[in-house]
């Protein structure tokens, strides 16, 4: 079967996120807010909790766990000289929680989410996009405009940045809104083909030895 | 003429820099391999991804991924070279300059461990191991920038008097433990004896072997070839949505040790950050990969 490609524009209903299915490929446009900082996932839990107000509005929007070099010029322009995923796995214990607290409708980055993020996402209405990690260039050049960056104290890759992009992508469904994970899938067949792989192995290694294989 | 501060400072700036644009030939070429043996299409998408990525970025003398890691050194010292240089100071004072006039800057990924603060500076930074070459009239400096995505799944156990089957099914574990968090396909690198710290040393210079050389040790050719095959079989794939390629290679290194024997894993992701010099007495530079 071929990969199905879906074009998305942000914000999105969840009508739309139910009918991307794990394994398409999604381009989006609109905006989109990025952040790879560990401290901003927390302060954003913060923020759900009322402790401080959210940088940016982001309900129906998608959050990505993406490091950029971003910077505000002097004439009070802003801009990024580059920008790709992180690891995602980081922000385990946040996401199940920042998901239906910031009304998300897409998350993503690179390596997956948990389990718990999963059903967050199925019960929610949203979906995790894989990005190419080391994929800068590819990333950088889908960037229209830079139209807010949020809490600016932080060290450039923690802030929020929000970011106006044209067909970003091309984006994986690596967890789509009805509990279908490829994560979760490949890590139980790794597990599954293990003993398998293991016997291959001794096997393999009675032949270098010179002796029989046994059946 | 010796080798002076001035070349240590170049090659400092230059290696990193170099490392952070420019995905070695090897390790294209091994994604190219990947594309025509992959029976996933995700997985072919993926690798192609890739190879367009690495492609742009060496056109572009852009980085190919945002997190530049910090940089290791690893630096060998000729019997025959003559140094007329504080050494330690040029690659100290080499990074501290680069980190400064970049272009582009890169992220403050320095990380103080006790504080969790990151900037670009911080104790010990930049990470440098010193070694000798007997016969060699050269100074040799290889640079691995190396960020959390693969560097945390690295790990290290030790083993009383291992089997060879304690020894590869542990990797395989290792393996499995670490998934597709590593930015797959990944080269792993495989220590086995010596000690606790030469053994980790020794994991970490064989993720920075050149793919495509058959191991000298036969047994170990043998072991590479296994474990390649079965790490490939856990179907993590590249980027880890599933396919048939997770490692392009597995280089595994040994040393003599007691009956303790450690055996130590690390990864370097598909972009394979590493580059070399070789500087002469006569004031020769020569850059490899």
């Amino acid at each position: 079967m071929s990969v199905r490609e879906h074009e998305l524009a942000l914000p999105v209903d969840r009508a739309a996120i139910e009918v991307l299915r794990a394994g398409d490929v999604v381009y989006l446009t609109g905006e989109i807010f990025a952040t790879a900082g560990l401290p901003t996932h927390e302060r954003l839990l913060g923020c759900i909790e009322g402790r401080e107000a959210v940088p940016f509005e982001m309900k129906d929007g998608a959050l990505f766990h993406l490091g950029s070099l971003n910077e505000e010029g002097a004439d009070g322009s802003l801009r990024i000289v580059y920008m790709n995923p992180t690891t995602s796995t980081r922000f385990n214990k946040h996401m199940p929680r920042l998901i239906p607290g910031l009304g998300l409708r897409v998350t993503g980055g690179k390596g997956g989410l948990s389990a718990e993020s999963a059903a967050a996402m199925a019960e929610n209405g949203c979906v995790y996009l894989a990005f190419l990690g080391g994929g800068a260039q590819i990333f950088t050049a889908s960037i229209r405009k830079v139209t807010g960056i949020g809490w600016p104290e932080m060290v450039s890759h923690y802030r929020v940045v929000r970011i106006e992009v044209e067909r970003l992508g091309p984006l994986t469904v690596g967890i789509d809104a009805h509990g279908s994970s490829l994560y979760d899938s490949t890590a139980q067949g790794a597990s599954a083909r293990r003993e398998d792989i293991l016997a291959q192995m001794r096997a393999e290694r009675a032949v270098a030895a010179g002796g029989s294989v046994k059946p | 003429m010796p080798i002076t501060d001035e070349m240590i400072q170049v090659a400092t700036r230059e290696l990193y820099s170099r490392a952070l644009r420019k995905v070695p030939e090897d390790a294209k070429e091994g994604l190219r391999a990947a594309m025509k043996s992959e029976t996933s299409e995700i997985a072919r998408r993926t690798l192609d991804l890739q190879l367009k990525s690495a492609e742009l970025a060496e056109r572009k003398d852009r980085f190919v991924c945002s997190d530049s890691g910090v940089p290791t050194y690893f630096v060998k010292i000729g019997s025959g070279a003559v140094l007329d240089c504080d050494l330690k100071a040029s690659i100290r004072s080499g990074y501290e300059e680069l980190v400064e006039t970049i272009d582009p800057p890169i992220l403050k990924h320095v990380t103080n461990p006790l504080t969790l603060e990151r900037s670009h500076h911080g104790k010990e930074m930049p990470l440098v191991s010193y070694d000798f070459e007997s016969g060699a009239d050269y100074v040799e400096m290889i640079c691995s920038p190396k960020a959390l995505g693969s560097g945390r799944w690295a790990a290290l156990e030790l083993f009383t008097f291992p089997s060879l089957e304690e020894i590869e099914t542990y990797v395989l574990d290792v393996a499995i433990k670490a998934g597709a968090q590593h930015c797959p396909p990944v080269v792993m690198g495989v220590g086995i004896g010596g000690s606790f710290d030469y053994c980790a040393a020794l994991a970490k210079k064989q993720t920075l072997r050149p793919l495509g050389k058959v191991n000298p040790e036969p047994v170990l050719a043998a072991m590479e070839e296994r474990l390649k095959t079965a790490v490939n079989a856990l179907g993590f794939g590249p980027m880890g949505t599933g396919g048939d390629t997770t490692v392009l290679g597995v280089h595994v290194d040994y040393a003599s040790g007691h009956g303790f024997t450690p055996v130590a894993v690390c990864f370097n992701c598909w972009i394979n950050r590493r580059t070399s010099v070789k500087m002469w007495n006569d004031g020769r530079m020569e850059w490899g990969e």
